[in-house]
């Protein structure tokens, strides 16, 4: 039989296109739910249910699930505003800071627990490409004041331990935010220790994302560094300590003709100057988000429209769904 | 006057010359408008895509014109050229998610399986210049060159 001229090459053209074309789709499209997220009762007292998983899923010791669970509502009616919401556990005020041409937001947060900090899930599940605009996670956990998280759907590597369970304990070798059951913050490198090990030294959520911002009060990053190849400039979200209960929500607008966005080491220096201790930097960019009582406080910088992306988690204050 | 269609013709050699130099150029044009709307973030990937048929497409086209060494023929070519896709393609997807800020391992099949091609296409070449030039020396009336 005699092969057409070109038919060798149109062939190969429609293998490598087709190819490219599953690659895509594994890449932003085809949903893979490794496992469902169960809300345990309170950061010390964890059950989950993960299952249906190729992926790792480890919950935390009996020990902690034997503490007392916390309110699971506010038991007065919250007093709120545009920019403050206040009950007898969760304090929230709202502030707008203009700095390097940027836009800043500053949610100063004071809780009375440390339950009241919690991440999500979008759609509730860990998996690849699961993702939801944070304002749409933060309407389903009714959470007061949300911020994207570190987006783990879009890394194969990376710790991932959220409220007390291991869902990934694959190393990036990338600088983490630990967040302990008791509130408090810490920063560790991937290569040093197992998520495992975090795991069982009360690690409650783990973010990978970073770098640390600042870590003991100081800046932890040079003027030069940035996440990946990026621009010095681009929209940002941070989460920082500075005191024990006391954390601030930060996120910068950016790619905007109005806001330029800051640069790791703006922010940081940002960051250490309204005090905070340690702090982190989450995924930025177009995912960057912060909302609050169910409104978009910023200007998202998602491509050339000004709107939400879809993200894989949210970090939040709130009660829970 | 029906000779001129047959002239005007352009040499198989030519012809994949200048498909290996607009396959460069356009590497070169895409990656440029991507970074464009890239808000900055840049990836080598996307960048020096053209890499692949400038260095492995043109470049020894043009060697073989210049050093009169034989024409590769179809079975070369095709390895050659399915890897230098393969790898040009491999390397603009993976620059693509670079930019995203993603990852996927399966972009190793493309250097794997580009890296493979080539090297077919490279080692089918060499033997076959090897035979020909063989041929040459026990026949020289027959010797011929592009």
């Amino acid at each position: 039989m005699k092969i057409p001229r070109y038919g060798f090459a149109v062939l190969f053209g429609l293998a490598l296109l087709l190819f490219t074309g599953y690659l895509l789709a594994d890449t932003f499209l085809i949903k893979r739910v490794y496992s469902v997220a169960a809300e345990p009762a309170s950061q010390t007292a964890a059950a989950q249910t993960a299952a249906e998983s190729d992926e790792i899923v480890i919950v935390a010791s009996e020990e902690e699930a034997a503490a007392e669970p916390v309110d699971s509502s506010p038991a007065a009616e919250p007093v709120t505003t545009d920019t403050t919401y206040s009950d007898e556990n969760i304090s929230v005020q709202l502030s707008t800071y203009r700095l390097y041409e940027t836009t800043v937001y500053v949610a100063d947060v004071q809780l009375s627990s440390a339950d009241y900090l919690k991440t999500a899930f979008a759609e509730n599940s860990y998996g690849r490409n699961i993702t939801a605009k944070t304002s749409a996670t933060a309407s389903a956990v009714n959470a007061i004041l949300a911020v994207n998280g570190d987006y783990y759907g879009a890394q194969r590597s990376g710790y991932v331990i959220r409220n007390g369970v291991l869902y990934r304990n694959t190393s990036g070798g990338g600088e983490d935010l630990v967040i302990y059951a008791d509130g408090s913050f810490g920063i560790i490198d991937e290569d040093e220790i197992t998520a495992e090990e975090l795991l069982a030294s009360g690690a409650w959520n783990v973010l990978s994302f970073g770098p640390a911002l600042v870590e003991d009060g100081g800046i932890s990053v040079s003027e030069n560094d940035e996440v990946g190849r990026a621009m010095a400039s681009n929209p940002r979200t941070a989460i920082g300590v500075i005191d024990d209960l006391h954390y601030v929500f930060v996120v910068a607008d950016g790619r905007t003709s109005d806001s330029d966005g800051l640069s790791l080491y703006e922010l940081a220096a940002f960051l250490q100057s309204i005090g905070c201790q340690t702090a982190y930097n989450l995924d930025g960019g177009g995912s960057s988000s912060m909302v609050f009582l169910g409104t978009l406080i910023n200007n998202p910088a998602n491509g050339r429209k000004s709107s939400e992306r879809s993200v894989s988690d949210i970090v939040y204050i709130g009660y829970g769904a | 006057m029906s000779t001129s269609v047959t002239a005007r013709k352009l040499h198989p050699q030519h012809k994949l010359l200048l498909i290996d130099l607009f396959a460069s150029l356009f590497c070169v044009l895409f990656g440029a408008v991507y970074e464009c709307f890239s808000h900055g973030v840049y990836s080598y990937g996307m960048l020096y895509a053209f890499v692949f048929p400038l260095v492995l497409g043109v470049l020894p086209l043009l060697l073989i014109a210049v050093l009169r060494v034989p024409y590769p023929n179809r079975f070369v070519r095709s390895m050659l050229h399915a890897g230098i896709a393969t790898l040009t393609v491999g390397s603009l997807v993976s620059g693509a998610l670079e930019i995203y800020g993603t990852t996927n391992p399966l972009t190793l099949v493309y250097w794997i399986l580009g890296g493979l091609l080539v090297a077919l296409g490279a080692a089918g070449y060499i033997v076959t210049a090897f035979a020909e030039r063989r041929n040459k020396s026990d026949s020289p009336k027959e010797a011929h060159t592009y």
